[in-house]
Parts: C-alpha cells; sequence; structure tokens
C-alpha cells in the first residue's frame, strides 16, 4: 500500500465526448515513433465497443486472488494508426486529396453515439478513461521483470522502460485494456497519470484541459481532496468493474440526469434514460445506492435546500475541482 | 494437471541445481560438447553458409519446454525437440553454430526509424502489430570461471553464480544479457557478432563468444515465435561441459 494515493474523478453527467483531453494527452505523451495507435486517454461511447473494441469482455484482473487469463488485444482490435499523405499535397504538388493511409477501418470511438435502445429510445453516454493506477494492479503482479511498480509516494503505477522487455503478459492482466505495446521501442507504456505535472503543482493535462469540467483531482487520503469528499464522503462516485479486483482509483458519477421523459415527479430511477441494468454493468451494484443518493440531492435542491455534494460536482473553478499537494508528497530520490 | 506439472518439474530443476551446488558433482557424463580447432578464419565460419560447417561434428542436444510458469499461461507443445549445434575454437572466439528445425518463420524487418525528431516529421514510424512474437535463441555461461564443477542454476543463474547470456533476436538482432536468478537478466549494452539464415523451415544461427575454457558449462534456449515465446516460455537445455 502506497502511503499517498492520487485518485480522478469524472462525472459522466458533463462529459461532451469532445476528446480535448484525448487531444491533451496525445500532444504531451504519445505524439512519438510507435504511439500512433495509443490512447492513455480515451473516451468511449457507452454502450457501445470500447477501445480497445471488447476490452470489457476479454479478461484480466483477479479472481479469488489469481490472475485471469485473457488474449492480447489484436490491431484490428484497436484499428492501425493512419497517416494522412500531407507531404505530396503541400510539397510535391501533386493534386490528389489528403488520403489517409492506411484506409480506416476502425479506431478509437470508431462507433461513436451508436449506443443502445432502452425500448424504444436510442441512448448513449461518453465513458473516459485513463489508466486506473488500481491499488491492487493486475499488470504489476502480472510482470515477470518487476518493471511495473507503483510509487510509494502516490500511488501512480508506472513501467520502468529500462526493465520492460516488451513480454505484454501487463497488457494481458490489465482488466482495462490501459497498457499499450510500442513495436519500435518493443516495450510497453501506459497512462502515468501526468505525475510530472503533478509534482511541479500542475494537474493531469486530461483534466486542465476538459471544457467540460468533469474532471476532480486530489489525493484519496486527503480530507481536503474533492475525490475523497465526493468518493468517501458523499458516495456519489464509485469505480469502473469493480469485480475485476483491482481496486481502481479512478471515480465515475454515474449518468442519471435527465430522466427519460419530460417526466416530472415521477423517479428517474422509474424511468431512467440510461438502464439501471447497464450501469451496474459498469459500476457494480452499488450503482443503484449511488442514482438514489444522487437523486435525492437533486430534489433537496428543488425544494430550495443546498446539496453541498452537487455544488462541488458543479466545479465551478480549478481550486474546487483540484487538490494538487506535492507538498504532501514526499517524493523519494 | 498443469500445476502438478508445474511443480514436479520445477522441483527437479531445482533439485537439479541444489544438488549441484552442494556436491559439486560434475553434469551427467554424455553431456559434454566436444570443441574442433578450426583453422578457418572466423569470417569463413560466420559467413560462409552451411556448407563451411560440415566437417565439423555435430551433436544433437536435446530440448525441454518449460512447464507453463503462470496461471494464465496458454498450454504449448513440444514442437522442436532438438538443437543442432557445432562448435569451432577460432583465434581468440568460440564460434556456436545452432541449428533447429522451425517451421514458422516468425521474423521481420521492422521499418527504420529516421534520425530526425518525430515532432519534426509529417509520418511517425508506427507501431504494425502488438501481437506477434519472434523466434530467437541464446546460449548461457558462468559469468566467472565456475569454481570447482559447480554449475549455476539453470534458471538464470544464481547470486553466487551470474550468468552471460548471449540473446540472439530474429527481429531485433543480439544482444549480450546479465544475470543473478530468474527475473534479473539485464541488458549489458553490448552486442556480438551473429549471422543468422532460415532456409527450408530450418534455423542456423552462429554466434560469436569470448573463448571459454574447456570445462565451461554451457545451455541454449529456443524461443518459437509462433507459440508466443518470449521471458522464460520458451525451449531450453540442460547444461553442457565444453571439452
Amino acid at each position: 500500500m502506497s502511503k499517498h494515493q492520487y485518485a480522478m474523478l469524472m462525472d459522466l453527467n458533463k462529459c461532451l465526448g469532445c476528446q480535448t483531453c484525448t487531444i491533451a494527452c496525445k500532444k504531451l505523451w504519445t505524439d512519438r515513433d510507435g504511439t500512433g495507435y495509443m490512447y492513455w486517454n480515451n473516451v468511449e461511447t457507452r454502450p457501445g465497443l470500447g477501445y480497445p473494441r471488447q476490452w470489457d469482455r476479454i479478461g484480466g484482473g483477479w479472481k479469488d486472488g489469481a490472475l485471469q487469463p485473457s488474449p492480447l488485444p489484436t490491431m484490428d482490435d484497436y484499428g492501425h494508426a493512419w497517416e494522412y499523405n500531407y507531404e505530396q499535397r503541400l510539397y510535391e504538388g501533386k493534386k490528389q486529396p489528403v488520403m489517409p493511409s492506411p484506409e480506416p477501418k476502425s479506431g478509437v470511438n470508431w462507433d461513436e453515439d451508436v449506443g443502445g435502445m432502452n425500448e424504444d429510445e436510442n441512448y448513449f453516454f461518453y465513458l473516459p478513461r485513463i489508466c486506473n493506477h488500481c491499488t491492487h494492479p493486475a499488470c504489476l503482479e502480472a510482470c515477470p521483470r518487476k518493471a511495473i511498480y507503483k510509487r510509494d509516494e502516490d500511488g501512480i503505477v508506472v513501467i520502468d522502460q529500462d526493465r520492460c522487455q516488451g513480454y505484454r503478459y501487463c497488457i494481458k492482466a490489465c482488466p482495462y485494456k490501459k497498457i499499450y505495446f510500442n513495436e519500435v521501442t518493443g516495450k510497453s507504456e501506459k497512462c502515468i497519470f501526468c505525475y510530472p505535472r503533478l509534482e511541479k503543482g500542475d494537474v493531469n493535462a486530461c483534466a486542465a484541459q476538459c471544457p467540460g469540467r468533469l474532471r476532480f483531482v486530489g489525493l484519496l487520503d486527503d480530507p481536503e481532496s474533492p475525490v475523497h469528499k465526493l468518493v468517501l464522503v458523499h458516495k456519489i462516485a464509485l469505480p469502473l468493474f469493480p469485480e475485476k479486483g483491482t481496486q481502481p482509483n479512478v471515480f465515475y458519477v454515474p449518468p442519471f440526469n435527465p430522466p427519460k421523459r419530460e417526466n416530472y415527479g415521477k423517479s428517474i430511477q422509474e424511468d431512467p434514460r440510461v438502464p439501471l441494468d447497464y450501469l451496474i454493468y459498469l459500476f457494480g451494484p452499488e450503482a443503484k445506492d449511488v442514482i438514489t443518493r444522487l437523486e435525492a440531492e437533486l430534489n433537496k435542491t428543488q425544494e430550495g435546500g443546498r446539496s453541498e455534494a452537487l455544488q462541488l460536482l458543479i466545479g465551478r473553478d480549478a481550486e474546487t475541482r483540484y487538490h494538487v499537494r506535492p507538498q504532501l508528497v514526499q517524493i523519494q530520490l | 494437471m498443469r500445476t502438478r506439472q508445474l511443480v514436479v518439474i520445477t522441483s527437479a530443476c531445482l533439485l537439479l541445481s541444489a544438488t549441484w551446488a552442494q556436491t559439486g558433482a560434475k553434469p551427467v557424463a554424455g553431456q559434454s560438447l566436444s570443441v574442433a580447432a578450426s583453422s578457418a578464419n572466423a569470417d569463413s565460419l560466420l559467413h560462409g553458409g552451411p556448407a563451411a560447417w560440415n566437417q565439423i561434428a555435430v551433436k544433437h542436444v536435446a530440448l525441454n519446454r518449460t512447464p507453463p510458469l503462470y496461471d494464465t499461461d496458454e498450454p504449448a507443445t513440444l514442437e522442436i525437440s532438438t538443437v543442432d549445434v557445432r562448435l569451432a575454437r577460432v583465434s581468440k572466439n568460440l564460434l556456436v553454430q545452432l541449428s533447429w528445425r522451425d517451421p514458422t518463420h516468425d521474423a521481420t524487418t521492422l521499418a527504420e526509424v529516421p534520425n530526425t525528431p518525430p515532432e519534426t516529421r509529417f509520418r511517425k514510424v508506427q507501431t504494425e502489430t502488438d501481437d506477434r512474437f519472434f523466434d530467437a535463441a541464446a546460449i548461457m555461461f558462468p559469468a566467472k570461471p565456475a569454481s570447482g564443477a559447480i554449475a549455476p542454476s539453470l534458471q538464470m543463474g544464481d547470486t553466487e553464480h551470474p550468468v552471460e547470456i548471449y540473446y540472439w533476436n530474429a527481429t531485433r538482432g543480439s544482444m549480450v544479457m546479465q544475470a543473478q536468478g530468474r527475473g534479473t537478466t539485464r541488458r549489458t549494452g553490448q552486442n556480438f557478432m551473429v549471422n543468422s539464415a532460415y532456409q527450408n523451415g530450418q534455423w542456423n544461427v552462429i554466434f560469436e563468444l569470448p573463448d571459454l575454457p574447456a570445462g565451461t558449462t554451457v545451455a541454449f534456449a529456443v524461443w518459437n515465435g509462433s507459440q508466443k515465446d518470449r521471458d522464460g516460455r520458451k525451449y531450453f537445455s540442460v547444461w553442457q561441459v565444453l571439452e
């Protein structure tokens, strides 16, 4: 167990699916050789295939204390990264249109806004995903090289690029498929929770750039941090697939509002836009309790009262949303 | 069943290494490798093709399949049962030719990475495939002259008996590694001369090792990419003794 644990919370009711977080991350970390297909941060439409497709159904994680098998996703599951022939258009004066190559056949958020059906109505929402920096990481356990470690000072899980030999047991073990193999370097890579930014007191790039202001960052064990308050005090956020056993440190406020129809006076749970079963699939059985709590908070404000939880979720300014305190995290050099 | 196999085979390996370590007993007779003193120059043996090695005695060394190392490992069958070894001492080097039959040629030429920063280029070199593994082979020997006849642990040596590993990968080339036990392998940053050819379902790979004195123990390993071999998932021989 690390001394402290950085955590992120994302309010799915606010996600626009604009991919600004994805691009912020990509420009900062994965704009290198071999990383075209890597999205340390991706936003996928739910219900949907996900990225890599069907990652939530192919395995990994823990069961009864043992790692669970999983195949490696293939490049077809990710979609081959394509490049555009700008050179010929811009420098060689050729008149062919700028085209992607290879022909795109799949990719990140390929099934954008398809979603699913709830009785006769279509519904979807966006699910932004980064590495969960788990308390009990399956990737760390699976690595025979001991190349993966959890930073004692802040709980961030990183891959030592000097020790990694590219065996990819970690990718199989991760139930969220958030580790990617770079064939150019022969090593695996993943989200580093922007630790170089946090060490300077700056928040993660994906959070800083989010126009929907849906991300909250802080130490889970810091009573002043918004993540601590929303997860542990108000109990209105849940990790993804808790049954995978890795104890993720990224938490989600499930999408619950607005109700399916303009059905004032009726409970959200009586007429949900997103079927409760699907939320339970993603966030476990506690999703129902969380929706109940959120609805109670909503009712409180609609009756003229004040909800600290909802005020916090609005997250008007960076000071409310982020509590990055490098002074609390004693970095071991 | 698999778990039981793992326990039995691992115990057997550990017992064997422990026995050697405790008694200093020599590895079983018959596991010796004759070394030809060749008057040919190193280049002709390294690059002269199989014909250059025809005069040199061959030893068929049995290969074993490592048992599944992890609960989540897919089972693997014994597809490569022997590796043919020929050795020649040439000037101050030991040349070793390893030949084995492998119907699947798991190797590729990775795109060359330009010598310019990626941010200055329109195009990056992309990861073509994330789930392929390549054929490989390695020769392991004690990093320091063995005291008496004690052989290091077959599992990448041990703290008392570090090993050097000359590793060749059909796609990524050669590298010298050192280890002091399982999971401790590290690259030294050095390469070595190697020449490899794949023809008619057979690999012929010639390693140029530093000269090793008679009595040195050496062990061989082969990885089959199509069986998703990497790490300890591989074929291995027991220790052989150079004559």
